[in-house]
């Protein structure tokens, strides 16, 4: 029997609508800490589920999400985050068959009214997607062969490929939604068309073009705009790069292109940006990447003038910069211009930012201000009735799953109006987290590395624009799984009423977080699930969430009443193994009847045996088994500090019982795994079956 | 609190060889925080008497119960009626042997067997462990004393102690686990600058208010008609 998921269903957080804060930082507010569980229960395709509940783009973020759930994850405390976005990638590029096997259909078309979407970048796309499967007929304009955005043709392949954006298309797709290609609106269809066609209108333009710079030389053959740059290099067009290629920015755009630029062949590639090495706005990693691959920053730098000879770029001036946001932190360069700075280049690319293009607007009633288009954020709405915007175009530059997000709350908006005829002001989006992890528990806790891994040697990756970071072993992700405190999921006072006050969880909880009030009160934001409280009650008051014992003696219960008892192999031995020990999914798949009578062996697979309690331990006997044998992390590996203690004495006093009951304590055994659960685990259930206990003890 | 600690299994199997539906039913009050007759222990001993019978290959019906408290007669209405409704034909209660007696009294024909040695009213001196601190004499003396009581607390009950089996601290019947009170009465007394209460020796005591007085009962006359 694997650790069972139907009757536990989705984890459910004792702390109510308060989120863990991964999910709470998600702008979909995925269920991270649902799916990372699944992983460790080997439902690899049960996580799929939970990913896609709220995001179309599961493969696109495995790859490239910014992740702003890892920079919340309260393991922090304790260690480092837990590496959700390398989760993610594993989980989608596992469950393929199943991916497709689940695919939305399209929906009947059940409503008369239909919306266009102009532009298929995530944001667009899933709005598209949201209002056709509630059966609304959706047409969508894309300037573009491809769909997907920056996606498709901003963000290079070595980050992210093009079967990965694919997969997330393929299921949008399928849900019936009509896509015009290579319809640019305001060229090949007017704005004014649309309105008319259609009875409601969604811009979902993206930020499409570069911004240029307001120096002398930006005409010179041999500069290039930053978007127009990688769209060349997204659709193998190799635009032409001297040998020193210079790119100006700081960002992470910046780092795309100049990582992309250095693929291309150029001997140097340098970045130059206002901003000091603290201050750039690209992650940490991008940029020790991109220094990895031979790329040289120079920080501090306002460009002056492009310098030409012969209308092609020779060199960049450059002035110091001494400061890039005023007393209000808002951005406001001031320079020294005594110092300056000439570096010789063949090309310059400018990667300093991105703005929309709204040219189709003009002569329209939708009011565009400053090169911005004017739109509410709480309704999404514009300054013309019908007419909505979403992603980048609403928020400035943001992220996938951000421009995902309001996808979603575009066709929620959308929808309302076409029923009603009304704006929709979308309700307050603050979340209530749990918080961080208090550091007096944080110490108690055990740390555990992180599961990384290495991208390609650099000298290698720069080859060519292959991807360059692997994705996790089954192993792997089950290791890093586990590292997830499944916070908000633990101890819990099912029946109050039963509880005595004893104080014993007070005094056996390894961190020291459980309190009596009266009554037991394990607080949801502190308790680290590791069930020793819920093991030792008395008056078996306490449940964990996150694996109630209870479920698992229902279900150990039914596996025994499907087989026939007559015909086990015997002995028959059930067995509570770590769930922590395994490195594949053979061992957490559900047995079926016939293996567990030809084996003669049950498992039945707990995250921490330290949680079984003396009844646990017993109760298997009463089943029918002829040994039972609880099997444990190596030594000195337990997840929880102080377990393997309690558990031993467990063992020791439940083994006099049997003794005492005439059964024989010897049919219990505590046994450590040597290496991991696949390995060792048939060995020692083989060994232990194979010991003549009449013999052996004498009996 | 009582304190109570397990029967050996086969004494308690024993008082049911010639039963066939037994009801185990544990208190939730005293005995599940002295950790042997809570819910928990329930689930052990019925899972073992199971185990047990079965083994002997005599199956028996052995029924789980858990009540708040085996000393309040509305707590064990349930127990009895679900005795007669369900044919019990003997109940093993891991009360104290307050509850014991207190079922047994209502149960009529149907026989109660304790699962517990009721031992003392004691308090928890480190996780999993108990001793003795009262011993219910009915006149306490603990004002003359510092508060520690040598009815319960002295080996020899001594009222003007120590005897001549105190050393180093430690009572003679068990030196390794037993403190001798007399010295911690001492040390405590001296603590409080009233070392000269020692000199007023106590007077010997009326056991009229313990047990040698017969049975004892308590009233409140707010609540119940004192005759
Ligand atoms: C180089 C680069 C790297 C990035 N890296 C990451 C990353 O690692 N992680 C991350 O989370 N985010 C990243 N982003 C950001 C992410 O790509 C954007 O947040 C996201 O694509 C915005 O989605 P959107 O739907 O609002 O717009 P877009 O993706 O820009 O899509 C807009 C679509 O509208 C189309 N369009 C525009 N005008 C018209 C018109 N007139 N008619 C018809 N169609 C039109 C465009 O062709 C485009 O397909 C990156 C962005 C860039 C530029
Ligand atoms: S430990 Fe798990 S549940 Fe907690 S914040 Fe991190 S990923 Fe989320
Ligand atoms: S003992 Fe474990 S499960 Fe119980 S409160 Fe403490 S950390 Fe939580």
């Amino acid at each position: 029997m694997s650790m069972d998921k139907s009757s536990q269903g989705s984890l459910q957080s004792i702390a109510g609508d308060v989120l863990p804060t991964c999910s709470a930082a998600c702008p979909v507010h995925t269920d991270t800490r649902e799916y990372v569980q699944r992983i460790s229960k080997g439902d690899y395709e049960g996580a799929l589920d939970v990913l896609l509940e709220v995001n179309p783009f599961p493969s696109v973020c495995g790859r490239i999400c910014h992740h702003p759930c890892e920079s919340k994850c309260r393991r922090v405390a304790i260690d480092e985050a837990v590496s959700l976005r390398m989760l993610k990638r594993f989980v989608v590029e596992n469950t393929a068959a199943h991916r497709i096997a689940r695919r939305k259909k399209a929906v009947q078309i059940n409503s008369d009214k239909s919306a266009a979407i102009i532009g298929a970048g995530p944001a667009g796309l899933t709005a598209a997607m949201d209002l056709a499967l509630r059966g609304y007929k959706v047409k969508v304009y894309e300037k573009d062969t491809k769909l997907g955005g920056m996606l498709a043709h901003a963000i290079p392949r070595y980050r992210l490929p093009p079967e990965a954006l694919a997969q997330d298309i393929e299921d949008i797709l399928a849900t019936g939604i009509e896509v015009h290609f290579g319809s640019s609106v305001g060229v090949d269809i007017s704005f004014e068309q649309l309105r008319k066609e259609n009875d409601a209108v969604l811009i979902a333009v993206g930020l499409s073009e570069s911004h240029s710079l307001p120096i002398p030389g930006t005409g010179s053959k041999g500069v290039f705009l930053g978007v127009t740059f990688l769209w060349d290099v997204a659709n193998g067009l190799c635009p032409e790069l001297g040998e020193r290629t210079l790119v100006i920015g700081g960002g992470n755009v910046a780092i795309d292109i100049a990582r992309a630029a250095k693929r291309l062949g150029p001997k140097n590639v340098y970045m130059a940006c206002l901003e000091s090495r603290e201050e750039m706005p690209a992650w940490k990693w991008e940029i020790a990447e991109a220094e990895e691959e031979g790329i040289e920053i120079l920080n501090s730098w306002g460009p002056k003038a492009i310098l030409e000879k012969d209308g092609a770029v020779r060199a960049m001036e450059f002035r110091r910069c001494a400061s890039v946001f005023d007393a209000q932190r808002r951005f406001s360069p001031s320079y020294d211009e005594s110092v300056t700075n000439t570096v010789e280049v063949d090309s310059v690319i400018l990667g300093i930012g991105q703005k929309a293009n709204l040219d189709f607007l003009l002569g329209s009633e939708v009011s565009v201000n400053g090169g911005r288009l004017t739109c509410d954020r709480e309704s999404m709405a514009t300054s013309e009735p019908g007419v909505f915007a979403c992603g980048e175009v609403m928020t400035g530059p943001g992220s996938a799953i951000q421009a995902v997000g309001t996808g979603h709350d575009a066709a929620k908006v959308l929808a309302h109006y076409l029923e009603t005829g009304e704006i929709l002001k979308l309700p307050d989006k603050n979340t209530i987290n749990i918080g961080e992890l208090p550091a007096a528990t944080a110490a108690k806790a055990r740390r555990l590395d992180r599961v990384c891994v290495d991208l390609t040697d650099p000298a290698e990756r720069i080859k060519d624009f292959s991807p360059i970071e692997p994705v996790y072993t089954e192993e792997e992700a089950l290791s890093e799984s586990r590292r997830c405190l499944s916070c908000a999921t633990g101890a819990h006072l099912q029946f109050p009423n039963h509880c005595a006050g004893c104080l014993t969880c007070v005094r056996i909880c390894p961190f020291g977080v459980a309190q009596v009030r009266r009554t037991a009160f394990m607080p949801p934001q502190e308790c680290q699930t590791c069930g020793l409280c819920a093991a030792e009650c008395p008056a078996f008051a306490i449940e964990v969430l996150r694996f109630p014992t209870a479920a698992m003696k229902k279900s150990m219960v039914e596996n025994v009443a499907g087989l026939d008892l007559e015909r086990v192999a015997r002995p028959f031995l059930i067995a509570y193994c770590c769930v922590n020990g395994t490195t594949s999914r053979k061992y957490l798949k559900d047995q079926s009847a016939g293996e567990i009578m030809e084996t003669g062996v049950l498992r039945i697979l707990v995250p921490c045996v330290g949680r079984l309690s003396m009844a646990d331990l017993v109760s298997p006997f009463e089943l029918g088994a002829d040994k039972v044998a609880v099997v444990s992390c190596p030594e000195g590996a337990c997840y929880y500090p102080r377990v393997e203690g309690w558990l031993e004495r467990r063992i020791t006093r439940t083994q006099r019982y049997l003794d005492e009951i005439g059964l024989g304590g010897e049919k219990l055994q505590l046994f450590k795994m040597e290496g991991s659960g696949d390995e060792s685990w048939t060995r020692i259930w083989e060994r232990f079956r194979a010991v003549n206990l009449e013999t052996a003890v004498g009996r | 609190m009582i304190v109570a600690d397990p029967k050996p299994f086969l004494q308690v199997k024993g008082y049911l060889e010639d039963f066939q539906k037994v009801l185990v039913v544990g208190c939730g009050t005293c005995t599940t925080v002295c950790l042997s007759g809570g819910e928990a222990e329930v689930q052990i001993l019925a899972s073992g008497l199971r185990i047990a019978f079965g083994k002997d290959g005599r199956k028996k019906t052995i029924l789980e119960g858990c009540v708040q408290r085996q000393c309040d007669l509305e707590f064990i209405v349930p127990v009895l009626s679900q005795v007669e409704a369900e044919g019990i034909d003997a109940v093993v209660s891991l009360a104290c042997g307050v509850g014991v007696n207190f079922l047994a009294d209502r149960l009529g024909n149907i026989p109660i067997f304790p699962g517990l040695d009721t031992t003392f009213y004691g308090a928890n001196m480190q996780q999993g462990l108990w001793a003795e601190m009262c011993a219910g004499c009915g006149s306490c003396i603990v004002a003359y004393t510092g508060g520690i009581c040598p009815v319960a607390r002295c080996s020899k009950h001594l009222l003007n102690g120590p005897c001549g089996g105190s050393e180093k601290g430690k009572c003679e019947v068990d030196p390794k686990n037993i403190d001798c009170v007399w010295q911690l009465i001492y040390d405590r007394l001296k603590r409080l600058g009233r070392l000269e209460d020692l000199r007023n020796l106590l007077p010997a005591k009326d056991w009229s208010t313990a047990s040698d007085g017969g049975v004892r009962r308590s009233a409140r006359e707010q609540l119940y008609d004192v005759k």
